[in-house]
């Protein structure tokens, strides 16, 4: 059974508040369609409620009752959604129970459908939400017109050299330069003001993102670091005109053509109009207007109060959380101009809207879908979506694990020899950026999402490809470029389906591995997180310790972990969990190919897909994964979804996952495509701020 | 603009600062220690969080029942091997046994280990969230000890991984509030920096006075969700002002302790936990704060620690957990009791003003949010209370509680310590008797 659309706190304050609400519109529908309903019952019947509510019987908590009985007001939409997933994927009925002929399954999950669309669920609300460490820096790079970074931040993992990332091109070039940020030290090194220090790395939410707002906190310590950011940025000595693109508009001394009051007004009214998002409240303006007056009034040259000024404002809580308005009914209003500017611009560049986009807010015209459409098709010819795909994939991927990976130098001594120099030569530095390059192709090349299942290319530099052939240690030529740092990728065509795409490789399947050995059931968690959007929820509390006996030699990976599928308490989520990383058992701890385990006993990596398509081999996997296309869309269209709002998914956000499936499909789910729904989609142009706290009923 | 409507009266913006500034700040110091003015050392509170669990019979003594897994000793409290490195205080260390957490089938037990550890809310109570998680007892009982410090807490943390692995709440046991962490200082040249080189950088107060006002604007224009949301600001800035002025009232006895600066480098983890631990009782002993938390390491995150002196290869001690015992396990579980016992040890080094030493006027909790981390047991979780809270705290023994007690009655006990009378706290059901000296 799934959790995957867990509602959250403020979901659940919303529930007390709409309760009544709710039960009225859902009588009320479910009256109006009365026919949806039996269509359901007698499959329910016979198959469900043995176990979900008769007799006292009520598994996983999931009582189904009411749903016999629709047209009660006792329908809850988010049961119904559990209900629907668990059946559309296969979960349930459970293995041991009779099996759901195929037909029946389409009726059922068409009735719940049914339902689920008829079903008012609580508004979802997106959040007030500080910006991550990654917006900061874009934001003020932005604001400023700094030249180079603001800080140098291991969040862009993949660094373009050589200028590849080129999206109005429309194409990724068969060559490229790229560096590993995380794990070369030297990348770190660039162009960027001394003395300025970023503040901590956000955390991210569990398969989520660091846009979560809920747990983007700000705390005292915290704070130190951005009033000291925001300070230490204009006492940086590289800050002058030379540095700072913005020098002209906001911190040159006036030429006198205007009073110095009237100039620091109009430059003000520029600069926290840009860094709040929205045109600045007489109020406001007064107040920054009257701090560098006095300033300048106290002896600060013109340059060094607007500075200051300019530092305020960025420390400012209008600059610092993505906020929008308050609504007054009970569901979601659209956003205003401006709030659907930063949305879009945080989004797609990570960063405050550009001038034009600002232009079409202040007119009033972004908000018609023609406008939006367009915006977000320039934003994305934009170099600055690296800045998405940074941001984005790393943290989708999760990448980032591959860091602090150790295979055994006893067992893979080509993994950390792999170019002897540095740490930017294992092995691991070459695997990370493959996965994220093929993102980014997928992106810049506006392919199918499908491509990340699986694509007819990779890019790989020459070790990497002569490492996962076992073709022995790479040797570089002395002094040449494969000794730098910097790391040439080159595109190689993909035949067969054991490579190409995301899942297999090398990256993936050495991140999800231990020392010495693979690791299935991380495997198989991180597809269902990643590639399904389903985490599974946490495991039972009382977990029976394995027998130390079942380690023993002898035994598969495979045969060991079967314990758990034995347990009672385990064996639904494993289940659904193992399968993937059974099939994925192919794969060695450094994500080689392989035909038997480390211990040469044979691999068995076949299991059954959505428990219906049965699977041999990996190949078999993914051809069966590409043949349900649209359940990976959704999946992934609800991954940009939750990055894009910073929160989780609720029932309510389903039918605009529906629709930018829907939409997307005829081109064959197109990342630029998905990437423009989503903007469009629903959720993304409405908010709902209720003024007063639910009151507790 | 956004249409707007009038705040409820419940939420008027003078409440919503008075809830930021006012709670948090303006609570009286106790009377005792004012009235003793200098003389009397003021009791300090500190937590040191094992995660992951320990061996239960390396833990307890009494439990093992392999001869070779057994030690004696002179002190009945401290028989067995993994206690062993608390013996040269023996006599201010009391062993807790039979306590318990709860445990909320929302999230995973490792995730809720250490973000409820401090906390341990009901879940039956309202405005909880997907955990049992609440305002944190450090955050708690730093209103009522936390005096004039300039810091009201302070979190450390021994954690040096870089890998994003897991979430934060894997990561904190020091809470403001639901899904409101506190962050922790886990680069011990930051941390000093921050603690004993501060204030150089100070907000000026027409700054804050700026940002203030933007905030208490921005408010107006927010629904309620978000408004309470931006609290967190509010309550920040606040906190910087109070801390600046304070800092600067106590820079001489900064620079009198001439704590050198630790040198920006990838330290071994014992060295590491020995830095942040001296940082820690530098800060207790100086008067930056009198409420610390100390996260040995995060929870479940299966990245491997390099344990000098245990194995030269990383060991994960979450994975190393669920297979069972294993010597490298158990001097794991050793590693982080000899650190913490290197703490009391140089706390009970520390003379204080009245002769007593800083161990004597402190109350350091060591424990995990785990008993068997193979199980995931959150019952029966190892415990040790050191010092002697101003000679409030009895010690040198051991209690043991009837099976079914609350985590949170050590919590109300050490809240009556420090003089926080609390009607009730978490899911506490009295004070836990044999705590304080009677």
């Amino acid at each position: 059974m799934t959790f995957a659309c867990q509602p959250t706190t403020a979901a659940r304050r919303h529930r007390r508040s709409l309760a009544c609400l709710v039960a009225a519109a859902v009588a009320a529908a479910v009256g109006a369609h009365a026919p949806a309903a039996p269509a359901i019952a007698p499959t329910l019947a016979a198959h469900c409620v043995g176990c979900h509510g008769r007799d006292g019987e009520i598994n996983g908590a999931v009582d189904l009752r009411a749903l016999l009985e629709a047209g009660s007001a006792g329908v809850d939409a988010d049961l119904l959604a559990r209900v629907l997933d668990a059946v559309r994927d296969g979960e349930m009925p459970p293995p041991d129970a009779p099996p759901l002929a195929d037909a029946a399954r389409a009726d059922l999950v068409a009735g719940l459908d049914g339902l689920l669309a008829v079903t008012a669920a609580r508004p979802a609300r997106t959040p007030l939400r500080r910006m991550t460490r990654f917006q900061y820096g874009n934001a003020v790079t932005d604001l400023l017109g700094l030249e180079g970074d603001l800080f140098a931040l291991p969040e862009c993992i993949c660094r373009d050299i050589s200028g590849y990332f080129a999206p109005a091109s429309g194409r990724m070039p068969d060559t490229l330069m790229a560096g590993n940020r995380i794990m070369g030290k030297g990348q770190l090194i660039v162009d960027r003001l001394s003395g300025v220090l970023p503040f901590p790395q956000d955390p991210r939410a569990a398969n989520g993102y660091d846009t979560r707002g809920d747990l983007l906190a700000l705390s005292p310590v915290l704070m130190e670091s951005f009033l000291e950011l925001s300070r230490s940025i204009f006492a940086s000595p590289e800050f002058d005109e030379t540095t700072c693109g913005a020098w002209g508009r906001y911190f040159a001394p006036p030429d006198g053509s205007e009073p110095v009051p009237a100039a620091v007004s109009r430059r003000l009214a520029d600069l926290l109009a840009r860094a709040f998002r929205r045109p600045v409240d007489p109020d406001v303006l007064g107040r920054y207007v009257a701090y560098t007056l006095e300033r300048i009034e106290a002896g600060d040259p013109f340059p060094t109060a607007m500075q200051a000024a300019a530092g305020a404002a960025l420390a400012s809580p209008r600059f610092l959380y993505l906020h929008d308005g308050v609504t007054t009914g009970p569901a979601p209003e659209p956003l205003d101009d401006h709030e659907l500017a930063a949305r879009l611009s945080f989004f797609l560049w990570s960063s405050i809207p550009d001038d034009e986009l600002r232009g079409l807010a202040d007119a009033g015209r972004l908000t018609a879908g023609p406008v939006l459409a367009g915006q977000a098709d320039r934003m994305m010819d934009h170099p600055r979506m690296k800045r998405f795909c940074d941001a984005f994939a790393g943290q989708w991927l999760k990448v980032e694990q591959l860091v602090a990976v150790e295979p055994d130098p006893r067992l893979f001594p080509d993994f950390s020899r792999f170019g002897v120099v540095s740490h930017a030569h294992r092995a691991s530095a070459h695997m990370m950026l493959e996965p994220l390059l093929v993102f980014e192709t997928v992106f810049v090349e506006n392919r199918p999402v499908t491509d990340l299942i699986h694509s007819d290319f990779t890019y790989r530099t020459p070790q990497l490809r002569q490492f996962i052939a076992r073709a022995g240690t790479f040797t570089p030529p002395i002094d040449g470029p494969a000794w730098s740092e910097t790391l040439r990728f080159e595109r190689v065509p993909v035949t067969g389906l054991r490579e190409g795409g995301v899942i297999t490789t090398a990256a993936i399947m050495t991140m999800t591995s231990g020392p010495s050995e693979t690791k299935p059931i991380t495997r198989g968690k991180w597809v269902v997180e990643t590639i399904l959007n389903d985490p599974p929820p946490p495991p039972p509390g009382d977990v029976p310790p394995l027998a130390e006996a079942v380690a023993g030699p002898g035994l598969t990976q495979r045969q060991r972990f079967a314990l758990h599928a034995t347990a009672a308490a385990c064996a639904g989520c494993h289940a659904r969990i193992d399968p993937y990383g059974f099939a994925l058992e192919n794969y060695d701890p450094v994500g080689r190919w392989r035909e038997v385990d480390g211990q040469g006993l044979p691999i068995d990596p076949s299991g059954v897909l959505f428990g219906s398509v049965p699977f041999r081999s990996v190949e078999e996997l993914k051809a069966g994964l590409l043949a349900k296309r649209e359940r990976f869309a959704r999946a992934f269209a609800g991954h940009l979804l939750k990055y894009a709002l910073g929160r989780e998914l609720t029932t309510a956000d389903r039918p605009a996952l529906d629709r930018i499936v829907a939409h997307t499909a005829p081109a064959g789910h197109r990342l630029r495509d998905m990437l423009r729904e989503v903007v469009l989609s629903e959720p993304f142009r409405t908010k709902f701020n209720p003024a007063a706290e639910p009151v507790e009923p | 603009m956004p249409a707007r409507t009038t705040p409820s009266p419940a939420l008027s913006r003078r409440r919503f600062l008075r809830g930021a500034a006012g709670t948090a700040l303006a609570l009286p110091c106790l009377e005792s220690l004012e009235a003793a003015g200098t003389a009397a050392p003021p009791v300090r509170v500190a937590f040191y969080y094992v995660p992951t669990g320990v061996l239960l019979d390396e833990f307890f003594p009494g439990r093992a029942t392999d001869p070779a897994r057994m030690r004696s000793s002179p002190h009945a409290h401290l028989a067995s091997r993994t206690l062993e490195p608390l013996e040269p205080v023996a006599d201010k260390v009391t062993l807790v046994t039979g306590l318990d957490r709860i445990w909320r089938n929302t999230s995973d037990q490792h995730e809720q280990c250490g973000s409820c550890f401090l906390s341990s809310i009901d879940p039956r109570l309202p405005g909880g969230s997907r955990m049992p998680q609440g305002r944190t007892l450090d955050h708690v009982i730093a209103a009522a000890v936390g005096g004039d410090t300039p810091f009201r807490t302070l979190e450390f943390s021994g954690n040096t991984h870089r890998d994003h692995k897991e979430s934060i709440h894997y990561d904190t046991i020091s809470w403001y509030g639901p899904d409101h962490a506190a962050p922790s200082m886990r680069d011990p040249q930051l941390a000093y920096r921050r603690l004993f080189a501060g204030a150089a950088t100070a907000p000026t107060a027409r700054v804050t006075d700026l940002v203030l006002a933007d905030a208490r604007s921005l408010a107006l224009e927010l629904g309620a969700a978000d408004r309470r949301k931006l609290g967190e600001y509010l309550e920040s800035i606040r906190s910087i002002e109070v801390q600046m002025d304070r800092l600067a009232a106590l820079r001489g006895e900064l620079e009198r302790m001439r704590l050198p600066e630790p040198a920006a480098a990838h330290l071994p983890r014992g060295e590491h936990l020995r830095l942040m631990g001296d940082l820690l009782v530098a800060a207790l002993q100086s008067g930056l704060t009198n409420v610390a938390t100390f996260m040995a390491a995060p929870e479940r995150w299966d990245t491997g620690f390099l344990f000098e002196g245990i194995s030269g290869t990383p060991l994960s001690h979450h994975l190393l957990s669920h297979v069972g015992w294993s010597e490298e396990l158990r001097q794991i579980d050793r590693f982080y009791m000899a650190a913490f016992a290197a703490l009391l040890e140089k706390m009970d080094a520390i003379r204080e003003a009245d002769g007593s030493t800083l161990l004597d006027n402190t109350i350091l909790t060591y424990g995990s949010g785990l008993s068997n981390g193979a199980a995931h047991d959150v019952s029966d979780l190892p415990i040790v209370v050191a010092g002697r809270g101003g000679g409030r705290i009895a010690s040198g023994r051991q209690i043991r509680c009837p099976p079914g007690t609350p985590l949170a009655n050590l919590w109300l006990a050490q809240a009556a310590a420090v003089g926080l009378d609390l009607d009730s706290f978490a899911d506490g059901t009295g004070v836990l008797p044999g705590v304080l000296v009677s």
